[in-house]
């Protein structure tokens, strides 16, 4: 029974390689092995402070991580609270500042969706994703 | 024998309901992961990601098992479908199932916003509690066909 049970495990793990072996080759010039890329419509923190003044910071956060530690000058802009938020946040605005949104890391979808909202329902035409989201600010203040 | 036992190769029975329960755990967690798995295979990128922000692999290793991990659940929930290396394929997404549990609830304990990207992006509005509920009934459902299968074998 566990030599059968080791058999098939083995087996099964190994024919799992065909298939993402290809798939990788297949992907092979369009994924960033060494490092997670930047989109398009990303930037990095060192592009985001080469703007100096001329960004408004959006925290993307839920409110409890807003109030505990945020950019400096950033304006709390979450999808729990948009429509109370929005307004606030067109306040603050102006033509001629870049907007850059961030959440809490690489992965969390909050910045992308409040960027894209941003875009196509306040039709902001210069808004863009912070690469790294938070810890990537934290990273670079280190 | 009669119309209620199934009868194994031992010359043994089963009682058919018992036969029925297995076969139907086996296809519900089988299509479980056959769908999650294609679903990730279709953006392995945005997995690479989610991969990352759990914090425990590095980028290299994780974009890596991107690519690896999906596959390894179709094929392990297509051999449910079709009751081919159940025990393997059952030890293997039993396995899978736990790591991810855990991967979740530490990340969890260190403060990180975490997108499993289990369903990928059909499960990004998940809130942790749905997250953690719907991998303890797989892990549940896992563990009742392991069992169900040691029965069988003795």
């Amino acid at each position: 029974m566990t030599r059968d049970l080791l058999r098939q495990t083995a087996l099964l793990l190994v024919i799992a390689l065909v298939p993402a072996i290809g798939q990788a080759v297949y992907y092979r010039d369009r994924v960033s092995w060494n490092a997670p890329a930047v989109e398009k419509d990303e930037v990095t923190i060192e592009q985001a402070r080469a703007w100096g003044a001329n960004v408004l910071w959006v925290d993307a956060r839920p409110d409890d991580q807003f109030a505990r530690q945020h950019v400096p000058n950033a304006v709390p802009l979450n999808e729990d609270r948009w429509d109370e938020l929005l307004p606030r946040f067109l306040e603050t605005w102006s033509p001629d500042r870049r907007v850059v949104v961030y959440c809490s890391s690489q992965s969390c979808a909050a910045s992308h969706e409040v960027a894209r909202r941003l875009r196509e329902q306040a039709g902001l035409p210069a808004v863009f994703v912070l690469h790294g989201g938070w810890e990537a600010w934290l990273e670079g203040n280190k | 024998m009669n119309a209620s036992s199934h009868l194994q190769a031992d010359g043994s029975t089963t009682p058919v309901w018992w036969v029925g329960l297995r076969y139907i755990v086996a296809i519900v967690v089988g299509a479980i992961f056959v769908y999650a798995g294609a679903l990730k295979v279709a953006d392995p990128v945005a997995f690479a990601r989610d991969i990352s922000n759990f914090h425990i692999l590095p980028w290299p290793v994780g974009v890596r098992l991107a690519f690896y991990l999906p596959w390894l659940e179709i094929i392990c929930g297509l051999t449910l479908l079709l009751r081919w290396f159940r025990s393997g394929a059952t030890a293997i997404l039993t396995a899978l199932t736990a790591v991810f549990i855990g991967a979740t609830i530490v990340a969890r304990l260190r403060g990180i916003d975490v997108n499993c990207g289990c369903f990928g992006s059909a499960s990004k509005d998940l809130t942790f509690g749905w997250h953690l509920a719907i991998d303890f009934t797989i892990l549940g459902a896992l563990i009742l066909l392991w069992s169900l299968q040691r029965a069988r074998a003795r």
